[in-house]
């Protein structure tokens, strides 16, 4: 008895943690395969290589488990970026810039949240739209050129609390926040609970649209601090910049055990997400892999994640369904 | 009778005027496309930039930017739509030369001037082209670095995407002019970072970490040279490293300025804008049927960086 409840016990930690498993074996194997894998100052590095596609990403994965999704992030990021710079230039002032980066982001997601909640556009279409605006006036503000001479702007990207990069420490508040709107406000709850079913969601008093659009706000935040951290760290205002960051985001949350068909995902798998595509590069780039043969193992590995964590989550769900059919089984011979 | 005479004559006149004038006009007034490669690249834009500065110059041009956003279909497709839309010249700034070919062809046969421009795609008869050899702008600074890089120099790599003629030609020039004449140099990092400076970051970072020294960083664009050394500009180790660009961007300038860059070929959109448009006008005008020319790509360093940061001065980009 005892040994079939140690048992389960270590399904139920297999199949919800199996992605944390994977990030420690991966851990495991990097630090063989290379002896600087676990020096201090690499995983400084890999943490503020991923800092900004993570904070991307936990937005992103809010949207996803709402059933929906954010196309423009890397577009929105850029003119956030170039704005924010713009205005630090024109201002010297880094609170003012800071501000405007993040008002950027949030207009931004605010359109998409109502292209989305009145007039019903696929998030999808909506985002897509808002890409190739949001990058147009960022390119034409700019006229297309980069904006040099940035100044004192660096310290967000390139500042440092102790040790820790500061975009890091950005990331890692972000990630809190993340975990506690999902798990600990209505907010979160509800959340869940439209992207799991919308249609029941509404019918018990839950205010969809007005959920929607709260996480695309959330998210807008999010892509707009992204947007100052990407610009300080190059150390330059590029309106070409973060072109791909959607991707980079939603193989984060996908990788974490976000479902792409909303009502599942959590914070912390998001992260170790992150992690795993910045240890595989970072180890191949360590260990000189070829830059074409990257592309296929990352895509390869990408895959044997995401497939591990789901056979792992349905073997779990077909031994809970097993567990539950043996119990009535046993009810209704007893009667 | 006379009256009537005299009216008949003044409208037959007015008349003539009238069209002589819209003929003298229409033959002045020349229709220029300026197809773009992608307007999100910042030196494409700089030269849409200065080609529409450089076209003001010229009354009878009327030039008109598209931008293909990268794509070889929507690059073909205004092509197409230059044609049927009766542009007298079009330039083509090639997304890829190849894609660009078949199109750029149909258009001569069509009877519409093209000029290639940044990169030339060549052997098209009756097409003409300006351009920067890609080679030589990588071979300058690989001639300077055969002296100067050390014994047994430890260097990274950093390349433009793959079946990109400019990233291509780059590469096989440092090869032919600096790496087959230097057995000794090993390439301890190698890996194409796609013109992008948050990429070039990315893999400096990891090199620094895989290596104990590092003497030069050899880059095919001074955006990823820039982003490199940002990875290592507060790092004493890298004190002395050596680093190459191509491009002659505003950033590269100040870097070579603050000597933390070591050489770059300049580019000049600039120069590269107004040939293009000498060359338009020439062909319109009948003053040349077909002319391949090159601007020149000088050697950019510490010594004679100072008049080059002149040229980003006018254009705003440094203050």
């Amino acid at each position: 008895m005892n040994n079939l409840m140690t048992r389960e016990k270590w399904q139920t930690i297999k199949s919800r943690y199996s992605i944390y498993l994977v990030l420690i074996v991966m851990i495991i194997v990097c630090n063989l395969l290379n002896e600087n894998f676990l020096s201090p100052r690499n995983i400084s590095n890999i943490s503020a290589q991923i800092s900004v596609t993570t904070i991307l990403a936990f937005g992103e994965t809010i949207l996803i488990i709402g059933g929906l999704l954010d196309l423009s992030c890397g577009s929105v990021l850029a003119l956030a970026g170039v704005l924010s710079v713009y205005v630090f230039k024109e201002t010297g002032s880094l609170s003012v810039a800071f501000a405007v980066g993040l008002l950027v982001g949030v207009l931004c997601n605010w359109v998409n949240g109502i292209l989305v909640r009145r007039f019903n556009i696929p998030a999808f279409i909506a985002t897509l739209a808002m890409m190739t605006v949001a990058r147009g006036i960022a390119l034409l503000f700019t006229k297309g050129q980069n904006i040099y001479q940035i100044g004192d702007y660096v310290w967000f990207g390139q500042g440092k609390i102790g040790f820790v990069p500061l975009p890091v420490v950005f990331m890692i508040i972000i990630g809190i926040l993340t975990w506690y709107i999902l798990g600990h406000t209505s907010f979160g709850r509800s959340l869940y609970a439209v992207g799991g079913n919308e249609e029941a969601a509404r019918a018990s008093g839950i205010n969809v649209g007005r959920v929607k659009i709260g996480a695309y706000l959330i998210n807008g935040a999010f892509v707009g601090l992204a947007g100052i951290l990407l610009m300080a760290r190059t150390n330059v205002g590029a309106p070409n910049s973060g072109q791909g960051y959607e991707f980079e985001a939603l193989t984060a949350a996908i990788i974490g055990g976000t479902s792409f068909s909303g009502g599942l995902g959590t914070a912390g798998g998001t992260l170790a997400g992150a992690f795993i595509v910045g240890f595989l590069n970072n180890i191949m780039n360590l260990t000189g892999v070829d830059s074409y043969l990257q592309q296929v193992i990352k895509g390869a590995i990408i895959a044997l994640a995401v497939g591990y964590d789901m056979w792992a989550k349905v073997n779990r769900t077909r031994k809970t369904l097993g567990a539950a059919k043996t119990s009535n089984e046993r009810k209704e011979a007893k009667v | 009778m006379n009256t009537f005479m005299k009216s008949l004559r003044t409208v037959t006149a007015v008349a003539a005027l009238c069209l002589v004038t819209a003929t003298v006009a229409q033959a002045q007034n020349y229709k220029v496309a300026f197809i773009a490669r992608a307007q999100a690249d910042s030196f494409a834009a700089w030269l849409a930039n200065g080609i529409m500065d450089e076209a003001k110059k010229y009354p009878d041009l009327t030039v008109d930017v598209m931008d293909s956003q990268a794509d070889d279909a929507k690059e073909n497709a205004f092509i197409e739509n230059a044609v049927a839309n009766k542009y007298d010249l079009i330039i083509v700034q090639p997304n890829n030369g190849e894609a660009q070919r078949p199109y750029v062809e149909q258009a001569v046969k069509d009877g519409v001037k093209v000029i290639t421009t940044n990169a030339r795609i060549k052997d098209i008869p009756g097409s003409s082209s300006v351009d920067a050899d890609p080679y030589e702008q990588a071979a300058v600074n690989a001639r300077l670095a055969l002296k100067q890089v050390p014994e047994n120099a430890s260097v990274v790599v950093l390349n433009g995407p793959s079946g990109n003629m400019h990233a291509d030609m780059r590469r096989d020039a440092w090869q032919k002019e600096f790496f087959d004449k230097r057995s000794d140099v090993k390439i301890v990092g190698e890996q194409i970072a796609h013109w992008n400076k948050e990429e070039a970051m990315r893999y400096m970072e990891d090199w620094v970490q895989a290596n104990d020294k590092i003497d030069a960083i050899v880059s095919m664009n001074d955006n990823m040279a820039a982003g490199a050394l940002e990875v290592i500009k507060d790092d004493p180790k890298f004190d002395k490293i050596l680093a190459y660009g191509v491009d002659g961007t505003a950033e590269a300038m100040l870097l070579i300025q603050s000597g933390k860059m070591t050489s770059t070929a300049l580019q000049n959109a600039y120069d590269l804008a107004a040939k293009n448009i000498s060359v338009a006008h020439d062909l319109l005008t009948g003053k040349i049927t077909q002319i391949d020319t090159d601007i020149d790509c000088p050697l950019v360093t510490k010594d004679n960086v100072a008049e080059f940061i002149e040229i980003h001065k006018k254009s705003g980009a440094i203050k």
